[in-house]
């Protein structure tokens, strides 16, 4: 199940239909009124995890921004709602790899920019993509544009892409996700560029009609809009970061979309309430447990080994993640080039073979510190690998960290071990991007260096041979785990509930893409 | 008369909150708590750190009476266990706020005007934050551990016990007795020692027990931020945190610790009111 | 003697205020962590972060910092949000109202509540009524805001369904139905807390020469408490309420971050968690000042009221 950008997957109705088959959907007699029920019948309440932060695709932080930008701008090609990564066409009628550097495209002509900034041209396109790449921009999105060389523009509403050299990621994280929101020149210039929590011309289906900070977002629909019509008139996105908050919500009415907590999965699949229904997403997130090399405690490689042999992934996933979630292998998901089958040493643990290689090690009254993020899950999967190190006489001392403690963790030197997630974009690009040596003292807290990885890292993005990527994707995580710096536990999962009122339309992690939602 | 508190004194107070009927009932609930706090490792029915995965989020039952958690872990033999966490904390919490408030207050209430200013600004300043902005900053700045949230429950009340002593000192500097021996040549720190100190711990003893829910609570309010005691340590807060998060998995979490908190409170409320009034029977008039 | 007074106690006001800010300041900056990592994420170019650094003059001695924070300070300049670029002193008034109309809530339940429970319970003192005042007064003393709001979190909210479990609301009736449980949780330990002041203030008033001679006089003890007592003995709760705001900012932000309501505290706890320093120190700032002044203008109304709390300062 490779990730082959190809444009050949099922329609997105006959695709719904399936998910919800397979979300193993119970529903549960109607209730009581629903307060979005009764709200209004064209009004979506969904939550996002944060709060708006920037207007601008450039400075764009991530999901939060991007459900409100997808909604409100439009890309070339936008991803399309499955189960398999894959995009569609969107502002773009035609685009066509011309060659590993070129790629051609043109507009459709019936997509107005509001406050009078006029038709979308090839030279928005242009300035869109060149913006986040400039040094000026300072975008820290740019990573996700690549080697874009320039984009050249051709006619009124035709151009060419061109690239410094050949790069995969294009179309998986480049053209449909954050970097790939064309805005209008005029607009942005009209502004100095400077555009923060205000758009100054929108040209999506839907227009941000106002934003009450850390309240809700509201989303109209954009009565110029010339493409298919999205189902709602109205999309109200409400800031809530805890899961377990949102679920109340959800069950109180208050909501229609909302992601929620795994722990919760086992109780959503014996029926949702209010008629609604759970949806089973995986994700692309990975967890893992990392042992800093540069620790003078951890020196040992036996050692090392020994701890990734003691950790048994199914019971820490059953205790932190209510076994709604699979062990993983790498740092990239089934679905994505570069998935490993099955890692070297197996998710269950050997305590025998532990205890003996800690023997082997020479170490005794071993103590060390776990540190992870004060949050339930975390904790709960820490004591659990508290509790099965210990059965080999290695004494964890769990040290629960607030969230801005955590991620400092690069310059805390007595960092030893470390219970850690990431989150990810669809290409395997963007996974091996923090485990470079560049990376020590910065997001990578392992401290690991290994030069034949920072050489695939360097490369791997250039290959056009999905085979011959994979194989190096593979190799990369082959090196992590015999470092013996890792022990990989999950990617987790993305379980998604709606009401009965609304048919979410998912990118195959689960997230929401807005525009396309139906009603239920 | 320098000493107020001898030994017939202290068994009049005895009985006098014995007599009254909420000090009794507050002293029955001190003396459990206490009771299970002390004897906790060997009344409780399951190891409260013994992990049972496939038992996890079970209601109450004869097995586990109050269900378990998430991990397994018999929720009754936790919550027992976390009185001993909550006393572990409040104790030194409040012995230590004590005598640091009292030397200071003491020190603000006889030294010179500029000291006491200087003295009462701090306290005020400490005062004047939110107690969790404060508690959060000190946190994230040396780390979350039980002996973290000591010292920040105990910088917390500090500045109480010290705006009594202060006062209480004031009341007393000009008594009779103190002039007394400032006129026989006895140095300031004697007389703070020997005859003012004895006369304003009585009302800090006092204030101590009507503190101990306070600090419980900070305690509880401090893990359930995440910023409390290590894991697996049961303590009150943990488990309402984890029952937050739980919150429609069981409620059992939340009852364990929630309830534990209130009724704790309240016995060493109702404990504290008598001893009060038993100490200083003047502020019981009318009753 | 009343000036004089007022003025020295505004001065340790703006001092007080000085200390806290300046404290909260060092304290931010020496936990580890910092806006330019924690904010701006992984994907930030250098120059990025340089830009930031040099903006927030985080490259600076700490000392410098300070001095640079307080010139802005005087022009009224509390900086801009890391993120939106939004100014601190905007962000932090939108979230203002949120707070003031919860603690506002809380108050207007349960001060007048307590003021009844503990007057009556002055006035029959040493019947069934005032000894089972004092165990409901202290029992709910005895509840800490946010276990209360946990429990009715639990039971309102999740199995009973009868208030939203979230958010602020919109509209004058959808906001009152959303401050009900959250304004019950930080509400309810007041009740205890003015009925006891309420109680020993009142048996204080009754006891007081001009009371006795009326009844000495044979007035009828219902007017003697409603008319004359009563209006007397109510002054001290009201300096109490100036003082609480304190505590019941302490409170509002368990109620914030338990029922995911904005407001201050949840601005601070998220901006403390990501190291926002210029939304840390304009909410701090904000929270800080509101405490000062509503206990300074409690001790205040406390001296007009009784000449005796002036002599001693």
């Amino acid at each position: 199940m490779k990730l082959h950008w190809s444009r050949t997957a099922v329609g997105r109705r006959g695709f719904l239909k399936g998910a919800t088959a397979l979300g193993a959907a119970a529903s549960l007699p109607g209730g009581m009124a629903t307060r979005a029920a009764a709200a209004d019948d064209s009004t979506l309440r969904v939550r996002a995890y944060g709060d708006m932060q920037s207007m601008d695709p450039a400075y764009s932080v991530g999901v939060t921004d991007e459900e409100i930008h997808a909604s409100v701008y439009n890309k070339l090609v936008q991803y399309k709602p499955g189960r398999e990564w894959d995009w569609q066409l969107d502002a773009a009628s035609m685009v066509e790899q011309v060659d590993p550097t070129h790629i051609k495209f043109a507009l459709r002509d019936d997509i107005g920019f509001t406050n009078g900034f006029g038709a979308m041209t090839a030279e928005d396109v242009k300035f869109s993509f060149e913006r986040i790449v400039a040094d000026a921009t300072e975008s820290p999105n740019k990573p996700d544009m690549g080697p874009l060389r320039h984009v050249e523009v051709t006619g009124e509403r035709e151009g060419t892409i061109v690239l410094n050299e050949p790069f995969a990621p294009l179309w998986s994280i480049a053209l449909p996700y954050i970097a790939g929101n064309i805005v209008s020149r005029a607009a942005w210039s009209a502004n100095d560029g400077k555009v923060t929590t205000t758009p100054p011309a929108e040209s999506g289906p839907y227009l941000r009609a106002s934003w009450s900070p850390k309240e809700k977002t509201v989303l109209k629909r954009n009565p110029d809009w010339r493409g298919e019509a999205p189902a709602w008139d109205n999309i109200e996105i409400l800031p809530i970061d805890d899961e377990n908050t949102a679920e109340i919500a959800f069950e109180a009415g208050e909501l229609d979309f909302t992601r929620v907590s795994l722990g919760s999965v086992a109780r959503y699949r014996d029926g949702v309430p209010n008629g609604g229904a759970l949806l089973e997403y995986p994700s692309l997130y990975y967890a893992w447990l990392g042992m800093n090399l540069d620790h003078p405690k951890l020196q040992n490689p036996k050692l090392r080994a020994a701890i990734q042999h003691a950790i048994d992934v199914p019971t820490v996933l059953e205790a932190a993640y209510f076994g709604a979630v699979e062990p993983s292998t790498g740092i990239i998901a089934p679905g994505l080039v570069g998935n490993r089958a099955a890692s070297k040493i197996p998710p269950e643990a050997d305590f025998t073979k532990a205890a003996q290689l800690l023997a082997e090690s020479g170490e005794t009254n071993v103590t060390l510190k776990l540190d992870t993020l004060n949050k339930t899950t975390f904790t709960t999967a820490a004591q659990v690998i508290q509790a099965t190190l210990a059965t080999i006489g290695i004494t964890v001392e769990v040290n629960v960290l607030e969230s801005g403690a955590f991620w400092a963790s690069a310059e805390n030197e007595d960092l030893q071990l470390v219970l850690n997630r990431f989150s990810m974009t669809p290409d395997p690009y963007y996974a091996t991007a923090w485990f470079t040596t560049e990376q020590v003292g910065h997001w990578n807290w392992e401290r690991f260096s290994n030069p034949e990885f920072d050489q695939i890292h360097q490369s791997a993005f250039k290959e056009s041979d999905l085979d011959k990527r994979a194989a190096l994707y593979q190799r990369a995580q082959d090196l992590m785990e015999d470092s013996g710096a890792y022990r990989f536990l999950t990617h987790e999962a993305t379980p998604v509930v709606h009401s009965s009122r609304v048919m979410p339309a998912l990118r195959p992690d689960g997230l929401a893409l807005l525009r396309y939602f139906e009603k239920g | 008369m320098t000493v107020l508190k001898s030994q017939s004194r202290s068994s009049q107070i005895l009985r006098a909150v014995l007599r009254d009927r909420l000090g009794m009932v507050g002293l029955v609930i001190v003396t459990l708590v206490v009771a299970c706090a002390l004897f906790a490792p060997w009344i409780v029915p399951h190891d409260p750190n013994a992990m049972n995965i496939q038992d996890r989020l079970q209601g109450p039952s004869l097995q586990y009476l109050l269900g378990t958690d998430q991990l397994g872990r018999d929720i009754f033999s936790r919550m027992l266990m976390g009185a001993q966490i909550a006393l572990k904390v409040a104790l030194p919490a409040v012995f230590g706020a004590m005598v640091i408030g009292m030397l200071l207050g003491m020190i603000a209430g006889f030294g010179p005007e500029w000291l006491d200013s200087l003295l009462m600004l701090v306290f005020d300043t400490i005062r004047s934050f939110p107690t969790v902005m404060f508690a959060l900053a000190v946190v994230a700045l040396v780390g979350p551990s039980l002996n973290t949230v000591i010292l920040v429950v105990m910088l917390t009340s500090i500045p109480t016990y010290a705006r009594v002593a202060r006062t209480q000192t004031m009341s007393l500097r000009s008594a009779d007795f103190v002039m007394a021996a400032r006129a026989a040549g006895t140095s300031s720190p004697r007389i703070l020692a020997i005859h003012l100190a004895p006369n304003t711990v009585g009302v800090l003893a006092v204030l101590m027990a009507m503190d101990i829910p306070t600090v419980v609570a900070l305690e509880a309010g401090l893990s359930f931020l995440g910023l409390g005691v290590k894991p697996p340590t049961p303590s009150w807060g943990a488990l309402l945190k984890d029952g937050y998060a739980l919150i429609r998995q069981t409620p059992w979490l939340i009852v364990a610790g929630g309830l534990p908190i209130i009724v704790t409170t309240l016995g060493f409320t109702f404990f504290g009111e008598a001893l009060r009034d038993a100490v200083d029977p003047k502020v019981k008039k009318g009753r | 003697m009343l000036l004089g007074y007022a003025l020295r106690r505004f001065g340790v006001a703006a001092v007080t205020l000085f200390v806290a800010v300046t404290l909260m300041f060092v304290m931010i900056r020496l936990v580890p962590g910092d806006p330019v990592q924690i904010l701006l994420g992984p994907r930030a170019t250098p120059e990025l972060q340089a830009r930031l650094t040099a903006e927030l003059a985080l490259d600076q001695p700490l000392l410098r910092q300070l001095l640079i924070f307080y010139g802005n300070l005087l022009q009224g300049n509390l900086g801009v949000d890391v993120f939106s670029g939004r100014p601190v002193t905007l962000i932090v008034l939108e979230q203002l109202p949120h707070t003031l109309r919860l603690i506002f809530a809380s108050v207007l339940w349960s001060v007048p509540i307590g003021i009844l429970l503990g007057a009556y319970a002055a006035a029959r003192p040493n019947t069934l009524f005032d000894r089972v005042s004092a165990v409901i007064s202290v029992g709910v003393v005895a509840a800490p805001a946010f276990v209360v709001a946990l429990l009715s979190l639990l039971l309102f909210s999740v199995h009973l369904r009868w208030f939203p479990a979230i958010g602020a609301g919109e509209g004058f009736w959808d906001q009152l139905r959303h401050l009900v449980l959250p304004a019950f949780a930080i509400g309810l330990s007041w009740i205890g807390y003015i009925a006891r002041i309420m109680r020993a203030s009142m048996l204080e008033v009754m006891g007081a020469d001009h009371i006795r001679t009326l009844r000495a006089l044979g007035v009828a003890e219902r007017p003697i408490v409603l008319i004359y007592a009563l209006r007397v003995a109510v002054l001290p709760v009201v300096t109490i309420i100036g003082v609480g705001v304190g505590f019941l900012l302490s409170s509002a932000v368990f109620a914030e971050i338990v029922f995911a309501r904005p407001g201050i505290g949840k601005l601070v706890i998220d901006a403390i968690t990501t190291r926002n320093y210029p939304i840390v120190m304009g909410a701090v700032l904000m929270s800080t000042a509101l405490f000062v002044t509503a206990t300074t203008v409690a001790d205040l109304i406390n001296a007009m009221l009784d000449p005796r709390a002036r002599a001693g300062k």
